[in-house]
């Protein structure tokens, strides 16, 4: 019953928050309360259990339990240091309502099943108050969702092997539509909130369900591991490229935010393209250090962004440090681990990864610059997000074998 | 009688294409659930096939409640629709019957032509209206690729789907934003 609870539990968080939005208090308290037990089923749920209480096989790996909790405790930080100009109660039914989106992706265990959640996650989101219009926000995931439920339908059906060959272009395809790790997949408001924007996306569900998809691609197209692996590298470059580049040159400061998360993932995606064991420790390290650390920083930054007033102290400094991947944060041993991987599996491809980290030096600095001077509050969490990044990278070893790494 | 419901499911879909006005989405997607519903309870899946009508029903009702009060079906320069309806369809059957095999072809045609219509129309500027119809239809052809397999997905996928469907015709879409 463990994996219904944590979609469930999170899920009633999100509505009680919603119905007792004219009582702020008490709907942070209800939320605050049901999510945390949300949270505690994650850490009690037995990786690899099959759950059939409701006639819908559900079960959550070790990785996606993983990430769950890390996403949880990103919640948990940026309601509780939330900024000044944003409502906690609206934060926490957003983030619950993510929260149970993402648990309900990681316990699916058809490709169909997610493709259906991601469209509910995506017409929730594009049914709220935000600036871009409710076809526009639609188009991201729904074209995700039907690019991946072509690619299971291709890769259930008999014929020839082209039908595989297209799935495993279908599966990556959809992936990139669903995180918009592809230009302009998804359309960025800089004035936007973050949780009608694309952000949340690549953000917040975006890891659980990349996680979630690989798992279900593997057994849906097995003999296609090579050229599904050639893939998700081949678009990891051209987003580390992309991404770093635009974050580096755009004028806009939030564009930059966004276009630093496309980076990202691009190593991301390379890790998880490689298929061992060094490139998935890396992947898993790069996405803790998306929830726990970009994401917070991004938020904290909205408000020094709108007002224009960049700054240039220590902790703009580390916090640049932190967002280039350099000793001791988390970026820096995933870093280790990708170029590791990438010298065991091809070396020019290590090569070609070393050389593209170049590229996110002066990006980070940018990026560093615009959080302002961190004041009360968001100080806090700047000094959190910045010592749990360290921590992850200083001690990766109990944060791998949380995700059985 | 699986390829007339395979057929009336491709017809729906087309017909939610070419259609502006709450009556014509509104039968297009009446026309393409009663097709699915048949096709799922020919299957064997009764539970499921009942699932499938009821929230078909329920969007039906809720959609010829809103939106412009007109059929709307092939309004002036609604060519390129209508092109993509039949070049759609067609491209789906070529797909379901020669490249791939097996039994199952109807099942593949009605789920593979939905799918591919409806996420054109959803990815096309359409108004909130046409979005939402589909969106429904969208959901029920995922569920229904789910039965494109050798093994029966169960009920789980169409309930689902079904309940999903439900979801997306209740909701009241923010009134800010522009379609």
């Amino acid at each position: 019953m463990l994996p219904e609870l944590a979609v469930a539990l999170p899920a009633a968080g999100s509505i009680s928050a919603a119905l007792l939005r004219a009582r702020p208090q008490a709907a942070f308290s209800a939320a605050a309360i049901l999510g945390l037990a949300g949270v505690a089923v994650v850490v009690l749920a037995r990786p690899g259990a099959t759950s059939d209480q409701l006639g819908i096989s559900l079960s959550l790996s070790s990785e996606s339990c993983a990430l769950l909790i890390v996403a949880a405790a990103a919640l948990a930080l940026v309601v509780a240091l939330s900024p000044l100009l944003v409502e906690r109660s609206i934060l926490l039914t957003w983030g619950l309502a993510g929260l149970a989106g993402m648990a309900a992706i990681a316990a699916a265990t058809s490709l169909e099943m997610i493709v259906l959640i991601v469209i509910a996650l995506s017409v929730m989101q594009a049914a709220s108050v935000g600036g871009r219009s409710f076809a526009t926000r639609l188009r991201g995931p729904v074209l995700a969702a039907a690019l991946l439920a072509l690619a299971a339908a291709s890769a259930r059906s008999d014929g020839p092997p082209i039908l595989s060959h297209l799935a495993a272009v279908g599966l990556v395809a959809g992936l990139c539509a669903a995180l918009g790790t592809l230009p302009y997949i998804h359309e960025f408001e800089p004035d936007e909130r973050t949780a009608t924007s694309p952000i949340p996306w690549m953000a917040f569900i975006g890891p659980v369900l990349a996680l979630a998809v690989l798992m279900r691609a593997r057994e849906l197209v097995p003999s296609e591991g090579a050229a599904f692996g050639a893939m998700m590298i081949g678009l990891g470059l051209l987003n580390m490229l992309w991404g770093s580049v635009a974050s580096w040159r755009t004028e806009g400061g939030a564009a930059a935010w966004h276009y630093s998360f496309m980076a990202d993932w691009g190593l991301a995606l390379c890790g998880l393209g490689m298929a061992i064991a060094d490139g998935q420790r890396a992947a898993l390290l790069l996405l803790y250090g998306i929830l726990l650390s970009r994401l917070p920083l991004y938020l904290w930054s909205r408000q020094s962004l709108r007002e224009k007033r960049p700054n240039d102290r220590p902790i703009n400094l580390l916090a640049a440090a932190m967002l280039a991947g350099a000793a001791p944060f988390a970026g820096f041993a995933a870093r280790v681990l990708l170029l590791r991987g990438a010298t065991q599996l091809y070396w020019p491809l290590a090569l070609v990864i070393g050389l593209g980290l170049l590229l996110w030096l002066p990006p980070s600095l940018r990026l560093g610059r615009s959080l302002g001077l961190p004041r009360g509050r968001q100080a806090w969490g700047v000094g959190i997000a910045l010592g749990a990044n360290a921590v992850i990278g200083l001690y990766p070893q109990p944060f791998l074998a949380l995700a059985g790494l | 009688m699986t390829e007339v419901a395979a057929f009336a499911a491709w017809l729906g879909a087309a017909v939610i294409v070419l259609s502006d006005g709450r009556r014509g989405l509104a039968l297009g997607l009446a026309v393409t659930t009663l097709a699915f519903a048949v096709l799922v309870w020919l299957g064997g899946e009764q539970l499921a096939a009942v699932a499938l009508l009821l929230a078909g029903g329920v969007a039906c009702f809720k959609r010829l409640r809103t939106g412009p009060d007109v059929w709307g079906v092939m309004p002036s320069g609604s060519t390129a629709r209508l092109v993509l309806s039949i070049g759609g369809g067609l491209l789906s059957l070529w797909i379901a019957t020669s490249v791939m095999t097996g039994p199952g072809a109807p099942v593949r045609f009605a789920a593979l032509s939905v799918l591919a219509l409806m996420t054109a129309r959803v990815l096309g500027q359409a108004e909130r209206a046409a979005v939402l119809t589909a969106l429904v239809a969208l959901a029920l052809s995922v569920a229904m690729s789910a039965g494109i397999a050798d093994t029966s997905p169960g009920p789980a996928p169409y309930i689902a789907a079904a309940l999903l469907a439900v979801g997306i015709s209740v909701l009241r879409v923010a009134e800010t934003n522009a379609a």
